[in-house]
């Protein structure tokens, strides 16, 4: 109903706050405390960086000093190897050795009079594979020095030439004896291949009752474990 | 101008002050600093506390002794703002020679001045009060305390806002003329349709009065306004001449409404008296064949329960609290 006569003579800047948070105070204090807050923030990270880049110098100084030994350690760690690899087979064919002197011993007592052994022999196990083919760059294979499969086939090679009336039953007697109990703890099968028993005509006619036999054993295999 | 008053909505309180304590600077009354707190809640105006505090501090005289003093108001003050009503000799209130009230500055003093078109066809109503002590009034109360200022009027103004909210101004439609009694003067002021229409000032106020009777009649200031009280004391003839030239300008100024303005007055308000209200009474029915119809400040207030803080004799006291009132209910009323 009636006009206000309100004549307020209080300036604007004059109106102050009666709160005790005021933000006219507060406001510069959270901005300058937000920017020593960002500052200090900025400077741990710039020590922490400047800390992490010498470590890192000094890590990567400590490597350098040490790969010359690392060099050697595993140089010394790969010939370490080598050698227990080769100790190792030492032992395998340690380990898989078989006496055959016992046996041979016997043998004598076994062979029929019209019969000549002209060769005993343990034969010599078929040579080892080539090396594989390393591309140019890596590092060359190491030869093993033995076989690298766990069995290797062992055989027993007679062979001699046998006389008289009935040659071919000298030799059967000797093929025989091979099946015998002295034998039987390495020997376990005897055959005469096919062709390994001919007439002896190296020495003339004179001995064309002379036969050449040969007979193959096979003595089981040896066991690289 | 939608242009000039985008700015002045963006910088307004999001929040109507709706708990506001007045204060009357400058009184004089010797009791202390009349002190006001209302809230206005749900439409009505409580009073919360009142009372007259004992707070340092006089108003400077000069720019140069301006030691402002911080005040702490007691509990039951201490509103979330304050209104400040400045009762100084230095200030002024009138209506403006000018088109926009604005006058140019004729003195050493340098005013803060404020203005509002209170009547259509009426010039500006211009409040001003120097500018060190609108800066010092300014500064009384501290930053991050209850309560802080929110409003600097003239004590004047501040009385005739309390005045337009009453409740008796409204029964009377808006169409009236009141009486502002202060210690060394008295305003009139003339409303039409609720405006303020005229505003003067009369250099009678109720020190006048108490003068004339203690010098007239033989006696002790302090004790006038025992006699004024006194029904066996009759003080008529020593009153009658202090009243009549202020009845003389009412008696003027009615008039001059009714034969410039058309406006027949017939409510005729006065505040501010402390003592002696028979005589007011009983000579302007004499004079102006009307009756004079006291005003208290506290009319229209609802006084809350218990908590209220209030004196024992507030009401007798009450028109010592009119600028105090006035001043914290113009900011109520004036969202």
């Amino acid at each position: 109903m009636s006009a206000s006569l309100h004549l307020n003579l209080l300036n604007d800047d004059e109106r102050v706050c009666s709160s005790p948070v005021r933000m006219r105070v507060m406001l510069p204090i959270f901005a300058v405390l937000t920017v020593i807050g960002l500052c200090v923030w900025w400077s741990l990270l710039a020590v922490r960086l400047h800390n992490a880049v010498q470590v890192k110098h000094l890590q990567e100084a400590r490597i350098a000093d040490l790969k010359p030994s690392q060099e050697q350690v595993l140089s010394l760690r790969a010939r370490e190897r080598e050698a227990r690899a080769v100790l190792e087979q030492l032992r395998f064919y340690r380990a898989s050795r078989l006496c055959f002197s016992e046996t041979l011993l016997r043998l004598p007592q076994h062979v029929p009079e019209a019969v000549q052994l002209t060769d005993v022999r343990i034969p010599l196990p078929p040579p080892l594979p080539p090396p594989p083919f390393s591309p140019p760059g890596l590092a060359v294979k190491t030869v093993p020095p033995g076989p690298t499969n766990l069995t290797e086939a062992v055989t027993l090679r007679v062979a001699g030439r046998a006389g008289s009336s009935k040659p071919s039953e000298a030799v059967r007697a000797l093929l025989d004896a091979f099946r015998l109990p002295d034998f039987t703890n390495l020997v376990r099968a005897a055959e005469i291949p096919k062709g390994a028993i001919r007439q002896d005509t190296a020495r003339g006619a004179a001995v064309r009752d002379t036969i050449l036999f040969e007979i193959t054993c096979d003595c089981g295999e040896r066991r690289f474990k | 101008m939608p242009q000039a008053s985008l700015p002045k909505a963006l910088i307004k309180p999001f929040k109507a002050h709706t708990d506001v304590v007045g204060l009357e600077i400058g009184a004089g009354t010797g009791a202390g600093v009349p002190a006001v707190r209302l809230r206005k809640r749900n439409g009505k105006t409580e009073l919360l506390a009142a009372g007259f505090l004992d707070l340092p501090g006089r108003l400077p005289t000069s720019a140069g002794a301006c030691d402002v003093p911080v005040w702490t108001l007691p509990g039951p003050f201490r509103a979330p703002r304050a209104a400040m009503a400045i009762n100084s000799p230095l200030h002024f209130l009138r209506h403006a020679a000018g088109g926009n009230g604005e006058e140019a500055t004729d003195q050493a003093t340098t005013f803060r001045r404020v203005s509002r078109q209170t009547a259509p066809d009426m010039p500006r109503l211009v409040a001003g009060l120097p500018e060190f002590q609108a800066a010092w009034a300014a500064r009384l109360l501290p930053e991050g305390h209850r309560p802080t200022a929110c409003s600097i009027q003239v004590a004047a103004a501040a009385a005739m806002s309390g005045f337009t909210a009453s409740p008796a101004f409204v029964q009377a439609g808006g169409n009236a003329v009141a009486l502002f009694v202060y210690a060394q003067v008295t305003s009139l002021a003339a409303f039409q349709d609720g405006g303020l229409v005229f505003y003067r000032e009369h250099p009678m106020g109720m020190e006048h009065l108490r003068g004339a009777i203690s010098s007239q009649m033989g006696i002790e200031a302090s004790l006038t306004d025992a006699v004024l009280e006194d029904t066996l004391i009759d003080p008529t003839s020593v009153v009658e001449p202090v009243l009549r030239p202020l009845y003389r300008q009412i008696e003027i100024s009615a008039d001059y409404l009714l034969r410039r303005r058309k406006c027949q007055v017939e409510n005729f308000f006065v505040s501010g008296v402390t003592a002696g209200a028979p005589y007011w009474s009983k000579l302007f029915a004499r004079m102006m064949n009307q009756s004079l119809v006291f005003c208290s400040p506290l009319d229209g207030i609802e006084r809350v329960g218990p908590g209220a803080h209030l004196p024992d004799d507030v009401a007798k006291r009450a028109p010592l609290l009119m600028t105090a009132l006035g001043a914290a209910r113009a900011v109520l009323e004036d969202q």
